[in-house]
């Protein structure tokens, strides 16, 4: 018979919602089923997906009280009068953001209504290549079917489950966000000193860029806790041919980031990793671990250990299988050509759920969007994921757009590449006797008579702001001679984009004075 | 769900399931009788549609700043009216289908309640004067 709905997206985030209300424009009619698996520890949240919940906002906003604590360090020699040194609770900062989620939550609810969208809160399993079985949290079932299908699941954080203890006793960004006590011991109320909170991140570098785990490990440090971060490796040379997203393992902006992180007292335990989690009777942790530099195994106790070791994609109970998805074999990942199309018909993935494309909300959402457009819109236009700019939100945050350095090296040749490079020092970080060593940005162009420019990379404060301007005269051909003919705004860090003239080449000493 | 209520209000079936058992109430004496916390839908239709006397409901949010501050400025209200009508406190992250099938989008939205019909409404904060005139509305109409 007849399908009940023209278009069924399975997953509420960023891109399966954009797609779905999208669709809805269009007068068709849609449903979402959104649902969320609790974490091994229990945390669970309501729609919108990763980036609403336990991404980028409540990361952006942690970010930013890391941020107003430096702010307020800075403030004394502003001539503020601020008793040092200034403490943190965590549970307000949680209560203030986890708020502001869910009144996301809730308006994401609201705007489905409006747009008339039928939402189902229920797990979704294929049946067929036209119907998806449903589960309630209370197990009771519901069959939808549909004309289309949008498989836009996400992914959620791995676990290191060869290391015993690791799932019983470790939590990851998924719990993070939400816990309602700072993630160690509350200050006994009995003691006249604060108890000091350790909190150890691992991460695993070997296939993920680094940016949640120093993100998190960042602002932890940002707001006073006692933060290590274990690495197996140091960050790599290589790179991500497929991906091509400007700050993959870039050795040099890697390297960069955490040293500020170190200097500012974030703990870094290199090229160790974890053999075991342990639970004392006082609840602390005790992790276990094999630095392989001193080829020795060594112990500490921590409040809680958070893994950062990559996130996994959602398929796992969509019974892909059935209808036959075909699937990346090493990643998991969904596969899409260009128009986000599977191996079955009337069958299309969008988001961090696919194969080869960005993790991140802003292309899910256009993807979706443009998705929409060409099932019921009578558009043909494919999502452009060529020079997509992002940034990390670490103390010192790093943007980027376009093609790193060794990307660009690989595709044209280190001659036919010239990189212009400098390091710089923030207006405001002068009066506030902060270190800028770090502070530092290049731009990687092509050698030939135009100059095109084929990469920006800036690591400094408020980067997402700075790259985001210089993003479309990207996209739009931009030279060099074009740069160097646009006039810099005085004073500010972004300025100094306009003035880049060091080539890496030239070997000269790129640090730039200010006027 | 709104069909269920529908239904039920045709057939005038007899209220279902426990009358305000464990709903909750607070503020002074006489407010203590007639502000409650809705439970659960049954318990919505139980205390508040098929209430004899008008019900206002008070649909927010923890999030919501402004709702801090109405709440407790409507609850006083209503306590000084001693029973003439009741309050009806939702919160639309635990009954969010309830919140939205009474189409509320921002909150705090406040509705009138008189057999079971919305009578009136509003949305956001509103003072002493605005607060009373609307109840006034609602037992005098």
């Amino acid at each position: 018979g007849k399908n009940e709905y023209d278009l069924l997206v399975i997953g509420g985030g960023s891109g399966g919602l954009a797609c779905a209300k999208e669709a809805a424009q269009f007068g068709r009619k849609v449903a979402v089923l959104d649902y969320v698996e609790p974490s091994p520890q229990g945390t669970t949240w309501g729609l919108g997906g990763t980036c609403v919940n336990v991404g980028c906002i409540p990361k952006k906003l942690m970010h930013q009280a890391a941020l107003l604590g430096s702010a307020l360090k800075d403030a004394q020699h502003y001539g503020w009068n601020i008793s040092q040194p200034v403490h943190h609770t965590w549970s307000v900062m949680a209560q203030g953001v986890q708020n502001y989620v869910k009144s996301l939550n809730w308006g994401h609810r609201v705007q489905l209504q409006e747009k008339k969208v039928k939402y189902f809160n229920i797990k979704g399993s294929f049946s067929d290549p036209h119907t998806i079985r449903g589960l309630t949290k209370a197990g009771k079932e519901t069959v939808v079917t549909a004309d289309n299908i949008v498989i836009a699941t996400g992914g959620r954080p791995k676990y290191p489950m060869h290391v015993p203890g690791a799932l019983e006793y470790g939590i990851t960004s998924d719990d993070l966000f939400w816990l309602k006590k700072s993630p160690g011991k509350t200050p006994l109320v009995y003691y006249s000193y604060i108890v000091f909170i350790k909190i150890i991140v691992y991460i695993c570098l070997i296939r993920v860029s680094p940016d949640v785990s120093l993100e998190c490990a960042g602002f932890l440090t940002g707001i006073g806790l006692d933060t290590t971060v274990m690495m197996r490796s140091i960050p790599l040379r290589g790179f991500d041919q497929k991906k091509q997203i400007c700050f993959t393992t870039q050795q040099q902006m890697a390297s960069l980031v955490t040293e500020h992180m170190e200097s500012y007292g974030t703990k870094f335990l290199k090229r160790c990793f974890p053999t075991k989690v342990e639970k004392l009777k006082s609840d602390r942790l005790q992790v276990t671990w094999k630095n392989a530099d001193l080829d020795k195994e060594e112990t500490d106790s921590f409040n809680t250990v958070m893994w950062a070791v990559g996130r996994a994609p959602d398929t796992k109970t969509l019974n892909l299988e059935t209808v036959g998805v075909k699937t990346n074999s090493e990643t998991g990942k969904i596969i899409v050509d260009a128009s986000e199309a599977t191996s079955v018909p009337h069958i299309y993935a969008v988001g961090d759920i696919t194969e080869g494309r960005p993790e991140l909300t802003p292309t899910a959402i256009a993807a979706g969007k443009l998705l929409a457009q060409r099932l019921f819109g009578q558009s043909s236009e494919l999502m452009d994921y060529d020079s997509v700019p992002t940034t990390v939100f670490t103390p010192l945050e790093y943007g980027c757009v376009g093609l790193s350095e060794e990307a660009a090296v690989q595709r044209h040749g280190s001659d036919n590449i010239e990189v212009y490079h400098a390091y710089y020092k923030p207006l405001e970080f002068t009066v506030a006797q902060r270190d800028a060593t770090q502070c530092y940005m290049k731009m990687v162009c092509l050698r030939e008579r135009e100059q095109r420019i084929l990469g920006l990379h800036f690591i400094g404060p408020n980067a997402g702001e700075v790259i985001q301007g210089f993003a479309l005269g990207i996209k739009c051909g931009a030279t060099y001679p074009q740069m160097m003919k646009t006039v810099g705004i005085h004073p500010t860090c972004a300025e100094e984009v306009t003035k880049l003239h060091i080539t890496k080449r030239s070997g000269l000493d790129a640090t730039v004075t200010g006027c | 769900m709104a069909q269920r209520l529908a239904l039920q209000r045709l057939l005038s079936l007899p209220t279902r399931g426990p009358l305000a058992s464990h709903g909750r109430a607070f503020g002074t004496s006489a407010g203590r009788r007639s502000t409650f916390n809705v439970q659960d839908g049954s318990d919505f239709q139980d205390r508040v549609v098929n209430s004899p006397k008008p019900v206002v409901v008070d649909f927010h949010a923890q999030w919501c700043g402004p709702c801090k501050i109405l709440g407790p400025r409507l609850e006083k209200l209503v306590a000084k009216l001693e029973g003439k009508v009741l309050m009806a406190k939702v919160d639309i992250d635990d009954h969010t289908d309830l919140a939205i099938e009474y189409e509320v989008s921002a909150v705090p939205t406040v509705l009138a309640m008189k057999n079971g019909d919305v009578v009136d409404k509003f949305v956001g904060i509103k003072d002493e004067d605005q607060l009373e005139a609307f109840l006034k509305k609602l037992i005098g109409a």
